[in-house]
């Protein structure tokens, strides 16, 4: 019980921030930094340790807290980590800091507002993870969308009205879809005296017709497939992502879009294990375009924002991939190409955000050379590009590669069944490896290398705190690649679990 | 029955009447009416603690049998009315503190939703309707400055005699179908297979929409809305509307409605509720903007009878709660200062939260409850009510509602875009919140949060 209640200081300590925050003057900008930081870094100690206390041999829920909170709906307060969030929770906790530290020099205005909002944000994104009941899970869920609309609308560019009002749209369209869903699905799992229940457990009992399934799943999907975002639902993410301040970008790449694939592997799916397999090639389909696709579009960019923006998309389909592939090794591949890129689309944006203090332009064209200029920044910049393609030894190899393993084993078993659907479109998803290769190695040619040339030259190298930053992604980058093992092994059981739930028919024969 | 018995039963409208003879008495004595308010202010106040002690005392009583009674029920809802109304009463303090005719105008207003909401005949309910409404037709004209405030007020009188007259048509007709002027002669004529009674629910159900502002008998709203001073806006934009809704509650009671009914209820409101938002888009005037929210939300409050059940009483009460004090929060935080007129465009919103972080934010909070968002008191209820539709079996009219409801999302972000994301145009000083207007702000917020944190404790079973 003492265990459990550090998680909920853990949920908890960003709040707390935010109201000390409220209590600080608005002038005093460093303090306000300050105890944002100090906060953030609490959480991650917490969270550290939680992870540490972690036991990967015990099923089912650890640190669990359950309180009744609305009882006549059967709504619980409940909290609690296991191997489905356990490594985003150690993610979100991870990259706090590092957003917080990152926005130091960048954020001048309403500096007070803005740590408010980002304490309140990494809230509403922890809460969304552990939570274990539907009701409190949506009210999180939702919960990010405000500080993000804000986020993006005041402290970000030009065009940023324009990218705040569109990624909101978006998001409430899936969330008010959800909402009618989700309350259709508690109804039809409600006992026979019309006893309710959200907990993600009773929810799992549910028996319902396919052709109910197939329509919850696409309300359900809908909403987390525009998070993710697939193909053809991305495309609020390169607008915000330009237009959103890096603080932003690092917290929507980093976490935000885990959001949606974590919502297929803790509900869509398992929720609708039959209405998932009728939509399986859809779902492979999708997947495979957003690979390809999006690492196409990310090709053709002068955006430095919108290459990495675009290379999100591509990676996302690999966690999607991963998650429908069904495999032991394509699952835990999805969770760890999803910290992988928490890690790796965080650091480049980070490292955009840096360039762009100094530089006030995004434009790949006005940059050259910049290894000579700035020989630090261009070696972390190197480092994260490489982790980006996914060069062995760094966490974005282990990812793409257990994910295509996995896919590919799936896939050759169902063509000796005698469908090679799945193995057909695995081979086209390793085509977007080497496209990423490609895009890339374009940026970093474009960016790094050739005849020295920056907008507002001569340009300072990174300093202290932008070192210390940087340095803490690329250590978790390469601890991630090199010692998978660990993380893994408490993620295992999850996996298995996510397997039998989806694979196992809930549907008697007949009524498939 | 005797004095004493009466005086309890009828212990909120009692202290009301007192409250008006008293301002009465002091507006002829007293040369400075100053006093007004605050008499009226403690007068509501009392009648208050009334309600809630005979709600808690479980208090039922039939001062006038048939005609009146009182029963916990009918407590809770005066209870709810009175709440709404105490903040009103501090907003009034800028515009009305000079002004002895507000305190008397709004208490007598007051007094009619009592009698409505205690009503167990049609007559008796049409003497609270009336009661309720005559006053408001002249507090909307009360502060007078601009022509405006004449056309709405007489717009707002044309159409709300159109609504007393379809009102008294469904009611004579109701008593030549069912020869009884009891509410529940209603219940009884919904299930009739009578064409005289079935024109008689139509009539009643569409003197109520008049009332409440349901497209396409909201005409009137934008401009009486616009026309009128801020403390008259929120309480026609609460009290009011609050009041129509949960009579309608009290004439239609907890029974299933018939499959005709049901279609009224719901393609009116459903039209309401994306009319409503659709329109609160391009308005530049913020009270307007409010007038086609409340249009809108009207849609959700009739959305709530399609639930039946003891789920039916409970959404309408806290929806009426939730949006109540959250549209009076976003009143009571708006931009201060000036003549009532400058106040009102959009425009005065710009760049609000650098010259009053703390209303900037009131009204921000206000918003995205009014537009249903999580975990704000609005999302509850809302929830509550789709809830109830869906458990009902109107599946389809819940999905079309939450479509609707998402339409609303934009213009509400809209004012906290422009508080918060846009420059303000011109010179505009910085000001403090003054002391009061912190206080009525967190009279809307503090239970409006609390409602949200635990709703169980207001919900209960069921």
């Amino acid at each position: 019980m003492a265990d459990a209640a550090w998680l909920n200081v853990l949920l908890f300590l960003p709040v707390a921030g935010a109201a000390l925050l409220l209590a600080v003057p608005t002038e005093r900008g460093n303090a306000i930094r300050g105890l944002t930081l100090v906060a953030m870094l609490a959480q991650f100690v917490i969270a550290t340790f939680l992870y540490v206390g972690f036991d990967a041999k015990t099923p089912g829920l650890q640190f669990a807290t359950l309180v009744p909170w609305i009882p006549a709906w059967g709504v619980a307060y409940s909290v609690g980590l296991d191997g489905y969030n356990i490594l985003l929770v150690l993610l979100t906790a991870f990259l706090g800091p590092l957003t917080v530290a990152g926005a130091f020099t960048a954020i001048r205005k309403d500096v007070k507002l803005f740590y408010v909002m980002v304490l309140l944000i990494q809230f509403a994104m922890m809460g969304a993870f552990v939570a274990q009941d539907l009701f409190l899970f949506y009210l999180f869920w939702e919960a990010m969308m405000i500080p993000m609309f804000l986020i993006i609308g005041i402290w970000g560019g030009e065009r940023r009205i324009y990218a705040t009002i569109k990624f909101v749209l978006y998001t409430a369209f899936g969330s008010i879809l959800m909402l009618a869903a989700l309350i259709y699905l508690v109804y039809s799992v409600a006992g026979p005296g019309g006893e309710m229940s959200f907990a993600f457990t009773d929810l799992y009992q549910a028996r319902l017709p396919l052709s109910v399934q197939i329509v919850l799943l696409s309300a359900f999907g809908l909403s987390f497939a525009i998070k993710v975002p697939l193909v053809p639902l991305h495309t609020w993410l390169p607008d915000a992502h330009v237009e959103a301040p890096t603080a932003g970008s690092v917290i929507l790449a980093g976490i935000l879009l885990k959001m949606g694939t974590y919502g297929f592997m803790k509900l869509g799916f398992p929720l609708f294990p039959d209405a998932t397999h009728w939509m399986m090639p859809f779902l492979i389909t999708l997947s495979v375009v957003s690979i390809v696709y999006g690492a196409c579009l990310a090709l053709v960019q002068d955006d430095i924002k919108k290459i990495i923006a675009y290379s999100s998309i591509s990676h996302l389909g690999y966690v999607m991939l991963g998650l429908v592939s069904l495999d032991l090794i394509g699952v835990q591949g999805a969770i760890v190409q999803m910290v992988s890129h928490g890690l790796t689309a965080a650091g480049l944006f980070l490292l955009v955000g840096m360039i762009y203090e100094r530089c006030h332009t995004r434009d790949l064209a006005a940059y050259g050379g910049l290894a000579k200029l700035l020989p630090v920044y261009a070696v972390f910049c190197m480092l994260l590009t490489l982790a980006s393609i996914g060069l062995p030894t760094t966490s974005g190899f282990t990812g793409e590669f257990m994910v295509l393993l996995g896919a590919g084993t799936a896939g050759w078993q169902q063509y000796e069944q005698g469908s090679g659907f799945l193995l057909a479109m695995s081979a086209g998803a390793v085509s977007g490896v080497v496209l990423g290769a490609l895009y890339m190695l374009r940026f970093a040619q474009g960016f790094l290398f050739g005849a020295a040339k920056a907008p507002h030259a001569p340009v300072v190298d990174l300093d202290v705190r932008e070192k210390l930053i940087l340095g803490a992604i690329i250590v978790a980058i390469f601890a991630l690649g090199l010692f998978p093992n660990e993380p893994l092994s408490k993620t295992e059981l999850a996996a298995q679990e996510y397997r039998l739930l989806v694979s196992t028919p809930r549907l008697p024969e007949v009524l498939r | 029955m005797n004095w004493l018995a009466l005086a309890v039963a009828l212990a909120p409208e009692n202290i009301l009447l007192a409250g008006m003879v008293v301002v009465l008495t002091i507006e002829i004595f007293a040369p400075r009416p100053r006093g007004a308010l605050a008499i009226a202010f403690a007068t509501v106040a009392l009648a208050l603690v009334a309600a809630v002690g005979l709600y808690v005392a479980g208090f039922s009583a039939e001062p006038f049998p048939g005609e009146f009674s009182t029963d916990p029920g009918s407590s809770l809802a005066k209870a709810t009315i009175l709440a709404l109304t105490l903040p009103v009463l501090l907003m009034a303090r800028d515009e009305f503190s000079k002004s002895g005719p507000f305190a008397v105008l709004l208490m007598s207003s007051l007094y009619g939703v009592c009698l409505m909401l205690s009503a167990d005949s049609f007559l008796t309910l049409f003497l609270g309707l009336e009661m309720l409404s005559l006053p408001v037709y002249v507090l909307v004209l009360l502060a007078y400055r601009h022509s405006a405030s004449l056309e709405a007020a007489l717009k707002y009188l044309v159409l709300g005699g159109a609504a007393t007259a379809t009102f008294l048509l469904g009611v004579s007709l109701l008593y030549g179908g069912t020869a009884t002027l009891a509410l529940s002669g209603f219940t009884v004529a919904m299930h009739a297979n009578d064409p005289m009674a079935a024109a008689a629910v139509v009539l009643i159900l569409i003197a109520f929409f008049l009332k409440a502002a349901i497209v396409p008998f909201h005409a009137w709203a934008p401009d009486a809305y616009e026309g009128a001073t801020v403390p008259v806006t929120a309480y026609m934009a609460t009290v009011v509307k609050a009041g129509i809704l949960l009579a309608v509650l009290r004439i239609v009671g907890e029974a299933p409605l018939p499959f005709a009914v049901v279609g009224l209820l719901a393609v009116l409101p459903l039209i309401s509720i994306v009319w409503g938002n659709l329109a609160a888009m391009r308005q530049k005037s913020f009270r307007r903007m409010i007038a086609y929210s409340s249009i809108a939300h009207a849609g959700y409050l009739f959305y709530a009878f399609l639930g039946d059940g003891p789920g039916r009483y409970q959404a309408v009460v806290f929806y009426v709660v939730a949006y109540g004090l959250m549209n009076l929060l976003a009143f009571a935080a708006m931009p201060a200062g000036g003549e009532d007129e400058s106040r009102d465009p959009l425009d005065a919103f710009k760049g609000l939260f650098h010259r009053d972080p703390f209303g900037a934010s009131m009204v921000a909070i206000a918003m995205l409850s009014l537009a249903g968002i999580p975990p704000l008191p609005g999302f509850i209820a809302k929830f509550l009510i789709f809830k109830n539709v869906m458990a009902a079996g109107y599946t389809l009219y819940a999905v079309l509602g939450l479509v609707g409801s998402y339409v609303g999302i934009y213009f509400y972000l809209r004012v906290i875009q422009f508080m918060f994301m846009t420059p303000a145009e011109g010179h505009a000083e910085p000001r403090r919140t003054r002391h009061y207007a912190i206080a009525t702000c967190l009279i809307c917020l503090i239970p409006a949060l609390l409602l949200a944190l635990f709703p169980g404790a207001v919900i209960g079973g069921g």
